[in-house]
C-alpha cells in the first residue's frame, strides 16, 4: 500500500502524525495545554520561523545552504526599527518593502559569491553570517531598539487579527506566512521557473548540458532567502520590539532544522515547502512547549532541538534508502519482463 | 544534391599551447548514420564539444544549412537542432521522465500543465519503441532507459543532428540492439546521427558512412561499405598494425592458484566455475552485460558472492572485503578508472604504494619515503611511465600513463592473482603493446592472471585460455591457440 | 564534500600559497612591531597566543577533519560542554583530578557520537555536526543552566593562568607539542597518508584497502577529545564557566584552517599552512584590538578574509583554464 503513495505525500503524512503525537504528549503532561491562548502565542512565532525556513528551502533545493539568515533577520529588524524610530511617519507599505529589499540585498551578496564566483555556499554564508552581524554591531554602536521608540502600529501588527473563531485568533502575521508558503508551493510545483530549482540541485552538471542557467537560479535562490529573511526581520521587530545586537541569532539553525525535518533533501533536488511549514511548526512547538513543562527545565530546549534534527535526518535517510532500494528492485523486475515482451 | 545539415569547415581549437583540433572539415547530411572513429586523444570529444556549443572554435566555421553560425552556449546549439548524448546519462534523477524531456524547452508556457506534458512525453517515448512511464522518477530508471529519456529530450527539441558519444559502452545486448533501432528510426525520419564508438563491429553494423580522426585532424570519410576493419585501424593508428596481434608461447605452470566453483550472486551471475594456474593468462570475454566485472568484484570482495567456493592454492577462502582479497594476494585493476583508479591529487609515488602501505610503514607509523620513491622509480622504469617527477600529482599524467600507474599500484602489492578489467581500454596502441608485454612478463614470474576484455584481438593474442560469459553464466571455453573471432563471438551472442 | 576538481601541479600551487602566507605573516609582524615597541617582547607574544590558545589547538585537529573531506561544526559546543561538565562535576564534589580525565572521556564520547551517524549511517557530516552543535550546547546548558561556576581548585587555576616552564604557560606548551605531533601524524605517517587519500577520493581509498570507516571514526573521536581538552584549558584560564563558553568559536576555527590553504573539498592542506594562518589571524586580531576594533567587527573582518581565501584559488583556477593549462587527463 505504501508503495502507491508518492514519497512526498507519505512524508507529509508522517510529519502530521508526529505533530499530532507531540501535541497529544504535551497535552497529557502539561496542565491546560490545549487552549486558544497557546495557539495564539505560538502561531506568530511559527510564522516567523516558517518564513525564514521557506527561503532556506529554496537555497537547500539547489544544493546549497544559507547560514547567514539569522544575521539578516537581526540586521533588517535593527535597521527598520532604527528608521522607524527616526521617522515614525513612514508609511507601513514602504517599511515592509524596505525590509524585503534590504534582505534581498544581503541575499544578492551571497548569491554573487556562490553563483557568480562559484564559491561553496557553506563558506560564503559562514563568512557573511559574521560580516553582516559585524555590520549590525558597527552601525548600532551597541544601542538597541526598544518598543517605545517604535510607532504603535508596528507592535500592533503582531497583535492584529484577520479572523477570530472562538478564542482562536488568526493573526495577520500568520496569514502572511501561510500565503508565502502557498505561493512558494505553487511556484515550485507548477511553474517551469520553479522546477529549475529542483533541477539544479538534482544534477548541477546536467543543467549545463540541458541549457539551464544554473548560476541564475542559484543567485535567485539566495535573493529569495534574503528577501524572506528580511520580511521575517520586520515581523520579528513587530513581535518582539526590543532588538539587541544579537537579535536573530539561532534562526539559521532553526531554519535548516525545519527544512531537514520537513523532508527537503540536504543535497537538494527534492522536497516540499508544505513539509517545511510543518517542520517549522513542529520545531517551534517543541521549543515553546518544553518551556511550559515544569518537569523539564527550559535549558533542555537546545539539546532536544539538536537531537530532534538528528533523528529527522536519520529517519529520512533510512526511509528513503529503503524506499529507493525497494523501488529499484521492483523496477528491475518489471524492466526485464517488459523487455522480454517487446523482444 | 542535398545540402549538409551541419558542416564543420576548417575548424581548429587550441587550449593554450595544445592543439586539439587542426583544420577539421566534416559534413553531416540529413538521414544518415555517420560514424566517427579515432583513438583516444584524436580530438573526437573536442569536435563534439565544438558542435554542441561547449567550446568555441579558435578558427574555422560551423554551418547549419549552409549558413554560418556561432554557438555561444549549449542552449544556442540546441535551438539550432544539435544535441548530444554521452556515455553517462545526464538526467535529473529527482525529476520525472516527462520533466526531464521538456526541461530545456524555452517556448513552453510558464505554468505547467502536467497532464498535457505527460501525454506528450508518452507520445515521444512511443516513437522510440520503448515503454517508460513518464511519471516515474528518472533516478529509478536503468542506464539504458535514462539514455532513452535523453534521446527523447533531443527528439522533443526537434533535433536535426544527434550526436551519440560511446552510447553502447555500458549497455546490455538487448539494450544495444534497441539503441540501434532508435538510431535507425531517427535516420529514417531525416535526422543526421553522428555515432562515436571504439567498437568497430558496431560501426559496420550500423553506419552509412565512417570518418576517421587522428591527432586532431580529419583523415578520411567514406561510405562504410567501402572500408574494412584493417583499413580503418590503419588510418586511426597511422601505421600498419598487422603484426600487432602475434601470439607468444604460454607459460602456465602445473599448480592451480585460483579455483572457483559454482560461484553465484543473486541478480548478477550464476554457477561460474573455472581455474587459473600460476603463470597462466585466462581471458574472460563476452559482450557487455555478460557480467564479467561482477565476477571480478566478487573475487575482490567489493560485491561478494552469495554461493560457491573460492580456493587459493588449494585452500578454501572467504572474501568479504577488498582487504580480505588483498591479504590473500588478489589484486584488481578496475575498468572504472574514475572511481577505482587513482587519487589524482596525490603524488604518483603515493598512489603506487597505497595498497601496500604497511610495507613502507616503520615505527609509530612513520613512512619510509626513500624506499617509496625507489620502488616507484623502479616501476617507472619497468612500465615505461612518462613522468618527470614521481612526487607530481597523478592527475598531471596522460590517460595511458595513469593506466600504467594503476597497474604499478597493484603490481607493487606482489599479487599472486592479478585481475585486470579492460586493461587497455581507451589507451593508444603503443601503450597497449607495452601493457601486453608486461602481462606476459608477469605470467612468466608465476602470477595467475585473469584478464577481462571486450577487445577480441587482445583476447586472442594474450590468452592461454579463453572463457566466454553470456548473461551471467559461463557459456564456453577455448584453448588460446585455436580460438577464433568467429567462434568466440558465436558463443558470446548465443548463436546456435 | 570530498572529491573535488584537481588543477595541475597542485603541490606547486600549495607551496606558493604557503609562501604567500609567510609573506603576510612577516608583513603583519612588522606592522605590529612598528605600531608598538612592546609588541615583540616575549611576554606580549605569549599573551597573543594565550588569548586564543584554545581555538588554535582545535584548529590543528580541524585540519585533519577537513582534509579528510568532512567538517565538524560541533567543536565549539564540545568545548563548552567539556568546560561546563568539569564545572558541574567539581561543584558536585568530584576532585578536579578525577574530573579532568572524565571530561576528556566525555569529549571523546561526543566525537564517537558524531562518528556513529557519519560513519556507520553514512549521513553527511555537515548536517550531523550542525545538529550536535545544537545538542551538545544544549547539554552544556542543562548542566550549568544560567549560572556561572567558578570555584575551581587553586592548582587548576594556576595551571591555566600562570607560567609553567619558564615564561610559558601549560596551554602554550601543549599547543607547541600538539603542533609537532599533528605535523608528524598528518604528513609523515601512514595514517596521515590515508587521511589525504580518503579526502582526495574516498572510493579509490576504499577500493585500495583503506579502512575508511576506521580512519574517519578516529578523526572524529580525536576532534571531540581535543575540543574537550581545549574546553578544560579555557576553564582553567578564565577561572569560571558559563553556558555560553566558546559560543561561535567554530567560525574562527574553520576560518583559520581554510585560510591556511586547506581545501573544503578535501585532500589538500598542511599543518604548516594552518600554523601560518594561525600566526596571521592572531597578529591580525592583536592589531585590530590595538586599533580599538571590537570583537564583533574583528569577526567580520575574518569573514571577509575567509571569502578572500577561497576566492583566490577559484580565480587562479579560472585564470589557469583561460590561459590554457592542459586539461587533466582522466
Amino acid at each position: 500500500m505504501f508503495d502507491r503513495i508518492p514519497a512526498q505525500t507519505l512524508r507529509i503524512l508522517i510529519l502530521l502524525a508526529v505533530f499530532a503525537a507531540v501535541v497529544l504528549f504535551f497535552s497529557a503532561v502539561i496542565e491546560g495545554y490545549l487552549n486558544a491562548r497557546l495557539f495564539n502565542r505560538i502561531s506568530t512565532s511559527v510564522a516567523i520561523v516558517a518564513m525564514i525556513a521557506v527561503g532556506q528551502a529554496f537555497v537547500v533545493l539547489t544544493r546549497n545552504i544559507d547560514l547567514s539568515v539569522g544575521s539578516v533577520v537581526g540586521c533588517v529588524a535593527y535597521f527598520v526599527g532604527g528608521l522607524l524610530a527616526a521617522w515614525p511617519g513612514m508609511p507601513p507599505v514602504l517599511v515592509v518593502a524596505l525590509a524585503v529589499l534590504i534582505g534581498a540585498g544581503f541575499g544578492a551578496v551571497n548569491g554573487l559569491f556562490v553563483a557568480r564566483f562559484g564559491l561553496p555556499s557553506i563558506i560564503v554564508t559562514l563568512a557573511t553570517l559574521a560580516i553582516f552581524r559585524s555590520v549590525l554591531v558597527e552601525s548600532s554602536d551597541g544601542s538597541s531598539i526598544t518598543t517605545d521608540r517604535l510607532p504603535a502600529w508596528v507592535p500592533g501588527f503582531a497583535q492584529a487579527n484577520a479572523a477570530e473563531i472562538g478564542g482562536l485568533q488568526l493573526r495577520w502575521m500568520v496569514v502572511v506566512a501561510l500565503a508565502v508558503v502557498i505561493l512558494a508551493h505553487v511556484f515550485l510545483t507548477r511553474f517551469r521557473a520553479g522546477r529549475q530549482f529542483f533541477a539544479i540541485g538534482s544534477n548541477p552538471d546536467a543543467a549545463k548540458f540541458a541549457g539551464i542557467d544554473g548560476a541564475r537560479t542559484v543567485f535567485w535562490a539566495f535573493v529569495l532567502s534574503g528577501a524572506l529573511a528580511g520580511l521575517a526581520g520586520f515581523m520579528f521587530l513587530s513581535r518582539f520590539g526590543n532588538i539587541t545586537v544579537v537579535a536573530g541569532l539561532g534562526f539559521e539553525l532553526k531554519s535548516v532544522g525545519a527544512v531537514v525535518v520537513g523532508g527537503v533533501n540536504i543535497f537538494g533536488g527534492s522536497g516540499n515547502v508544505i513539509g517545511v511549514l510543518i517542520g517549522a511548526a513542529l520545531i517551534d512547538l517543541i521549543d515553546t512547549s518544553l518551556v511550559r513543562w515544569e518537569l523539564v527545565s527550559e535549558f533542555w530546549r537546545e539539546a532536544v532541538l539538536g537531537l530532534l534534527i538528528l533523528a529527522a535526518v536519520v529517519a529520512d535517510t533510512l526511509l528513503s534508502r529503503r524506499l529507493m532500494a525497494r523501488r529499484r528492485r521492483m523496477a528491475a523486475r518489471q524492466g526485464t519482463v517488459g523487455a522480454e515482451k517487446r523482444a | 544534391m542535398t545540402e549538409p545539415v551541419l558542416e564543420m569547415r576548417g575548424v581548429s581549437k587550441s587550449f593554450g599551447a595544445t592543439e586539439a583540433l587542426r583544420d577539421v572539415s566534416l559534413r553531416l547530411f540529413p538521414g544518415e548514420i555517420h560514424a566517427l572513429v579515432g583513438e583516444n586523444g584524436a580530438g573526437k570529444s573536442t569536435l563534439i564539444k565544438a558542435m554542441t556549443g561547449i567550446h568555441q572554435p579558435s578558427a574555422g566555421a560551423i554551418l547549419i544549412d549552409g549558413c554560418e553560425v556561432q554557438f555561444r552556449d549549449t542552449g544556442a546549439a540546441q535551438r539550432a537542432g544539435v544535441a548530444a548524448i554521452y556515455q553517462e546519462p545526464m538526467v535529473f534523477p529527482d525529476l520525472s521522465v516527462a520533466e526531464n524531456i521538456f526541461i530545456s524547452h524555452r517556448d513552453r508556457p510558464r505554468l505547467i500543465d502536467w497532464k498535457a506534458m505527460n501525454d506528450e512525453a508518452e507520445a515521444i517515448i512511443a516513437r522510440l519503441g520503448v515503454a517508460i512511464d513518464p511519471r516515474r522518477q528518472a533516478g529509478e530508471l536503468t542506464l539504458a532507459e535514462q539514455q532513452s529519456v535523453e534521446i527523447a529530450r533531443a527528439i522533443s527539441l526537434k533535433v536535426r543532428v544527434l550526436i551519440m558519444d560511446e552510447p553502447s559502452a555500458s549497455l546490455s545486448d538487448h539494450e544495444v540492439q534497441r539503441l540501434f533501432g532508435i538510431a535507425r528510426a531517427l535516420r529514417d525520419e531525416g535526422v543526421a546521427v553522428l555515432y562515436i564508438s571504439h567498437r568497430l563491429e558496431e560501426i559496420f553494423a550500423l553506419s552509412d558512412r565512417v570518418s576517421v580522426m587522428r591527432d586532431g585532424r580529419h583523415i578520411s570519410t567514406r561510405p562504410t561499405a567501402e572500408t574494412t576493419q584493417a583499413g580503418l585501424i590503419a588510418e586511426m593508428v597511422g601505421r600498419d598494425m598487422a603484426g600487432r596481434f602475434a601470439r607468444m608461447p604460454g607459460q602456465a605452470r602445473d599448480e592451480v592458484t585460483l579455483r572457483v566453483t559454482g560461484l553465484s550472486r543473486e541478480g548478477a551471475f550464476r554457477d561460474v566455475s573455472f581455474a587459473v594456474r600460476a603463470g597462466e593468462i585466462v581471458c574472460l570475454s563476452g559482450l557487455v552485460g555478460a557480467r564479467r566485472t561482477d565476477v571480478a568484484l566478487a573475487l575482490f570482495g567489493i560485491a561478494p558472492a552469495d554461493a560457491g567456493r573460492i580456493e587459493l592454492a588449494g585452500q578454501a577462502v572467504a572474501i568479504a572485503s577488498p582487504k580480505d582479497a588483498m591479504r590473500l594476494g588478489i589484486a584488481y585493476v578496475s575498468e572504472d578508472r574514475r572511481r577505482m583508479g587513482l587519487a589524482l591529487g596525490e603524488s604518483i609515488a603515493a598512489n603506487i604504494t597505497l595498497p601496500a602501505l604497511d610495507r613502507y610503514t616503520r615505527a609509530f607509523g612513520w613512512i619510509d619515503r626513500l624506499r617509496e620513491l625507489a620502488d616507484a622509480a623502479d616501476f617507472r622504469r619497468k612500465l615505461n611511465i612518462k613522468a618527470a617527477s614521481l612526487t607530481a600529482p597523478a592527475g598531471t599524467l596522460s590517460g595511458g600513463n595513469q593506466q600504467k600507474v594503476m597497474l604499478a599500484k597493484w603490481l607493487n602489492m606482489g599479487p599472486k592473482v592479478l585481475i585486470v578489467d579492460e586493461p587497455t581500454r581507451g589507451i593508444d596502441i603503443g601503450a597497449k603493446a607495452e601493457v601486453h608485454a608486461l602481462l606476459r612478463a608477469l605470467a612468466g614470474q608465476g602470477v595467475a592472471i585473469l584478464v577481462i576484455s571486450s577487445d577480441l584481438p587482445e583476447v586472442l593474442s594474450l590468452a592461454d585460455r579463453v572463457l566466454v560469459m553470456r548473461e551471467g553464466r559461463l557459456a564456453g571455453e577455448f584453448p588460446g591457440e585455436t580460438a577464433t573471432d568467429e567462434a568466440v563471438m558465436r558463443v558470446a551472442v548465443g548463436a546456435v | 564534500m570530498s572529491g573535488g576538481r584537481i588543477p595541475a601541479s597542485l603541490r606547486a600551487q600549495l607551496a606558493s600559497w604557503e609562501g604567500f602566507l609567510l609573506l603576510v605573516v612577516v608583513l603583519l609582524v612588522l606592522l605590529n612591531a612598528l605600531a608598538s615597541p612592546f609588541f615583540l617582547t616575549v611576554q606580549n607574544q605569549i599573551n597573543l597566543f594565550q588569548l586564543s590558545v584554545e581555538k588554535i589547538i582545535v584548529a590543528l585537529v580541524m585540519t585533519f577533519v577537513i582534509i579528510n573531506g568532512e567538517i565538524d561544526l560541533s567543536v565549539a559546543s564540545v568545548m563548552g560542554l567539556a568546560a561546563c561538565a568539569f564545572g558541574w562535576l567539581v561543584q558536585e564534589g568530584m576532585p578536579a583530578g578525577w574530573a579532568i580525565p572524565l571530561v576528556l572521556g566525555i569529549g571523546a564520547l561526543c566525537g564517537a557520537f558524531n562518528a556513529v551517524f557519519i560513519v556507520a549511517l553514512g549521513l553527511p557530516s555537515l548536517v550531523v555536526t550542525l545538529a550536535t552543535l545544537i545538542a551538545f550546547r544544549g547539554m552544556a546548558r542543562i548542566l550549568v543552566e544560567d549560572r556561572g561556576i567558578g570555584d575551581f581548585p587553586a592548582w587548576f587555576d594556576r595551571l591555566g593562568q600562570q607560567p609553567l616552564a619558564g615564561p610559558f604557560p601549560l596551554a602554550l606548551i601543549l599547543f607547541a607539542v600538539l603542533t609537532v605531533i599533528a605535523f608528524v601524524i598528518l604528513q609523515r605517517t601512514a595514517f596521515g597518508r590515508r587521511v589525504y587519500f580518503i579526502g582526495s577520493s574516498r572510493e579509490v581509498a576504499a577500493f585500495s584497502g583503506v579502512d575508511v570507516g576506521r580512519v574517519k571514526a578516529a578523526i572524529f573521536v580525536a576532534s571531540g577529545l581535543v575540543s574537550a581538552l581545549a574546553g578544560l584549558l579555557y576553564a582553567a584560564r578564565v577561572g569560571a564557566v558559563r553556558g555560553d563558553v566558546a559560543l561561535g568559536f567554530e567560525l574562527d576555527i574553520i576560518t583559520i584552517v581554510l585560510l591556511g590553504g586547506v581545501s573544503i573539498f578535501g585532500g589538500v592542506g598542511t599543518i604548516t599552512g594552518t600554523l601560518l594562518s594561525i600566526l596571521i589571524v592572531l597578529n591580525l586580531r592583536n592589531g585590530m584590538a590595538l586599533a580599538n576594533i571590537t570583537g564583533h567587527i574583528q569577526t567580520g573582518v575574518l569573514g571577509v578574509l575567509l571569502i578572500l581565501s577561497v576566492m583566490v584559488p577559484a580565480i587562479r583556477d579560472r585564470a589557469r583554464r583561460l590561459f590554457g593549462a592542459r586539461e587533466v587527463a582522466r
